[in-house]
């Protein structure tokens, strides 16, 4: 190749191409010439969908994000990232929750802390159901989740009085179902699956939210 | 010995397997909205040295509507736009934009030139939607024809002549030949009762043999109306063969091909000149600066004297209080966001389903369909990209735009699949049509709009039960929406219609909603 230059002036065109060739690659990656014109955009699309300052939205079956463990917030991210939650056919919402999870781990430490920052407010009460019946349910859920279902991180059991009780409703039946938990990678779900055994039909199910609902928040 | 079926007992049978019948209820759901004579009408009374302050809740055609109208007659208006765009699912993408789907961000890369756009969302007006052209009228938007069936397109079905793609007109000429000749065949039999006088069934089976080009036996022999096989201009034309009924039958796709010009696609339909979003442009020239981007509602609570609503920009929360508020946020985000509007409202924004529709377009290379006789026009396949639309504008031009799917009802099969899923599904689906499709295109756009941020759904869903209509239950939700709450927040938006879908039907909800609140502030100021 190019034998008939001399060697010097080939040598010469090599260390050239070396310098020059770096920066074309990179030119390729980075529409450069109009990129700073291009509308830019974030990762922080939480609220669209969970609500303002994460409080939940019914109406997109999306849960409260506010006032959620930061370690748990970052953990489901990182589950529906993977797609170790979200993969089951019959769980609608989580399969809609997955593409919005496609986020850099900076992102998600973002999203994390800005979660952290929202001001928050006890969440509606929808769901009725026997309080006291609930009680001797939830005695199960007690021992990860604290008595006061304020949550264990060293159990990596998350807090659940004052999330959205339609939300706890809809988790728990897919748990039960096996829509959720059963992913050999989600050792927390797997863990959380072996413990629902107790919740034999829907109306437990309500009875245990009804419960969770009659702790204080916070 | 086959029993004679009476004339009358056809037409019923007809009426009954969806002739007369479905023509009927279909005249009734796809028929123009009550009022939509009213265009231009709308007489809202100038405020004068009298104040009022309005906040719009998106600014979508209908936020915008209202935006320009108010103005006009003196009112204080502040539009607040989640996104970084006005028009919401009136989108044109060229290039450069950044198309906001959540998980899938995209900026298109078509080339930079005028008739290098595609209409992402509204890509048709009807002339029948007038209140729409008005505004077109108003805001000096020039429009073009839009070319919407073609009978030089193609038809595909796997499941029909072994998945040959044939031309429109093979099929509906054929087609309508073999219906001609059953119907004619009924009206010829002796034994048959008539309903008819001598002279009406003349000129219906005149009819008959008109629509089908039947021969002088009433038997349908082919027809040059499918175009020649071969000569026809310096020599006499050789007519095609004729296609067999059965095979024809092997597709379903004669839903589409029979009905492409009747319903909503039936007037004359239309498009502004350089894409769907100059009409955004034109509102956006007299109300623009009434505009904040990026500024996201967090509360909108409505008081005895008007509704104070509050919103994130830039990080900070302002408040804004208005003495009106009309509001065009997707009834499923609004769920999610702080309000105060009675529980018999929520009921209904929470019944609300969000559409699912889906499109793509790439950017050809060379204007390919030019050389098989294609202008504009659209070709229909058994696939799950259904449709591919050839461009209307920029004819013999160097490259265009095709839309490479569009799937309205069932989107969620496209959405579902990666960006490198879609794209490739789109060319394996069109290669059927075109076999060197995934040559000929680059650089695609795909857009599900059940994930577009600050949407996250295409047009409202009001009825669960597609082939029947509406319940009554649904009725009265949506006449709950449409009510202001406390006589101060209004929905607006084609998702207060009876037809969503439409920017006719959007604009005409803004105007309800204008109208009824003019009611109000005339007997305040009387």
């Amino acid at each position: 190749m190019l034998n008939f230059l001399p060697l010097d002036a080939r040598h010469k065109l090599w260390r050239l191409a070396t310098r020059i060739l770096p920066v074309l690659a990179v030119c390729q990656l980075i529409p450069f010439t109009d990129a700073a014109e291009r509308e830019p955009y974030d990762d922080r699309y939480c609220t669209t969908c969970h609500g303002t300052d994460g409080r939940g939205n019914e109406g997109i079956e999306a849960p409260r994000l506010a006032g959620m463990e930061d370690w748990y917030l970052r953990r489901q991210l990182e589950n529906f990232r993977a797609g170790i939650r979200g993969y089951h056919p019959m769980d609608t919402a989580g399969i809609a929750m997955r593409p919005m999870a496609k986020l850099t781990d900076d992102s998600i430490a973002d999203i994390v802390a800005w979660v952290g920052s929202w001001d928050y407010q006890p969440a509606e009460i929808t769901i009725e159901g026997d309080v006291q019946s609930g009680e001797l349910l939830y005695g199960v859920c007690a021992t990860c989740h604290g008595m006061d279902a304020k949550g264990n991180a060293a159990m990596g059991a998350p807090a659940l009085a004052g999330q959205n009780d339609w939300y706890l409703v809809t988790q728990l039946s897919n748990f039960v179902a096996g829509y959720r938990g059963r992913h050999e990678d989600d050792r927390y779900g797997q863990q959380m699956a072996a413990m629902v055994g107790t919740l034999t039909d829907e109306s437990a199910i309500r009875d245990v939210v009804a419960y969770i609902n009659s702790l204080e928040t916070r | 010995m086959v029993n004679p079926v009476s004339r009358r007992e056809f037409l019923n049978l007809l009426a009954a397997t969806g002739g007369t019948a479905a023509a009927l209820r279909a005249g009734t759901a796809l028929n123009l909205l009550p009022g939509s004579a009213s265009a231009a009408s709308l007489d809202l009374l100038n405020l004068g040295s009298n104040q009022r302050k309005i906040a719009i809740l998106g600014g979508g055609i209908s936020g915008l509507t209202a935006a320009y109208e108010l103005s006009k007659q003196g009112y204080d208006c502040t539009v607040l736009e989640a996104s970084h765009r006005c028009g919401g699912r009136v989108m044109t993408l060229r290039h450069g934009d950044l198309i906001d789907e959540i998980g899938n961000r995209q900026y298109c890369e078509f080339d930079d030139e005028p008739h290098m756009y595609f209409n992402a969302g509204a890509a048709r007006i009807p002339s029948t939607h007038r209140n729409l052209l008005a505004y077109c009228k108003e805001l000096n938007v020039e429009l073009e024809v839009f070319i919407n069936e073609n009978k030089t397109s193609f038809v595909q079905d796997d499941n029909m002549l072994g998945g040959r793609p044939i031309r429109n007109i093979d099929y509906t000429t054929n087609m309508r030949g073999f219906m001609a000749e059953l119907m004619a065949k009924a009206m010829n039999s002796d034994e048959l009762d008539a309903p008819f006088t001598e002279s009406e069934a003349e000129t219906l089976l005149s009819m008959i043999r008109s629509f089908g080009d039947l021969n002088e036996n009433d038997l349908y022999s082919g027809s040059f109306r499918a175009g020649y096989a071969e000569g026809g201009f310096l020599k006499h034309g050789v007519q095609k063969d004729m296609i067999a009924f059965r095979d024809l039958l092997k597709s379903r796709l004669g839903r589409q091909m029979m009905g492409a010009n009747e319903g909503d696609t039936g007037p004359i339909l239309m498009q502004p000149v350089g894409g769907m979003d100059k009409i955004i442009s034109g509102f956006l020239n007299h109300v623009g600066e009434q505009v904040k981007y990026r500024a996201m509602v967090t509360s909108v609570q409505v008081t005895d004297k008007g509704v104070n609503v509050a919103y994130d920009q830039d990080g900070v929360r302002h408040s804004l209080e208005v003495d009106y508020c009309f509001n065009c946020i997707p009834t499923h985000l609004m769920v999610g966001i702080d309000h105060n509007f009675p529980s018999d409202y929520v009921t209904a924004m929470k019944y609300v389903r969000r559409g699912e529709a889906y499109k793509a377009a790439f950017q050809a290379k060379r204007r390919f369909w030019e050389d098989l006789d294609i202008y504009g026009g659209i070709s229909w396949s058994n696939t799950k990209s259904r449709q591919l639309w050839y461009p209307t504008h920029g004819i013999h031009k160097a490259k265009g735009i095709v839309l490479g799917a569009y799937d309205y009802g069932g989107g969620m099969y496209h959405t579902m699949m990666s960006q490198e899923e879609r794209i490739e599904a789109h060319l394996a689906d069109h290669e059927k049509i075109h076999p060197d499709f995934r040559e000929l295109v680059e650089k695609p756009v795909t857009i599900g709009w059940h994930r577009m941020n600050h949407m996250l759904g295409c047009s409202a869903r009001w009825s669960r039960n597609f082939g029947r209509g509406w319940t009554h239950e649904e009725e009265t939700l949506y006449h709950t929406l449409q009510a202001p709450v406390n006589g101060r927040h209004y929905f607006i938006g084609d998702q207060i219609s009876m037809h969503s879908a439409w920017q006719e039907s959007a604009v005409m909800s803004a105007q309800w909603a204008l109208s009824h609140m003019d009611a109000q502030v005339r007997a305040e100021l009387a």
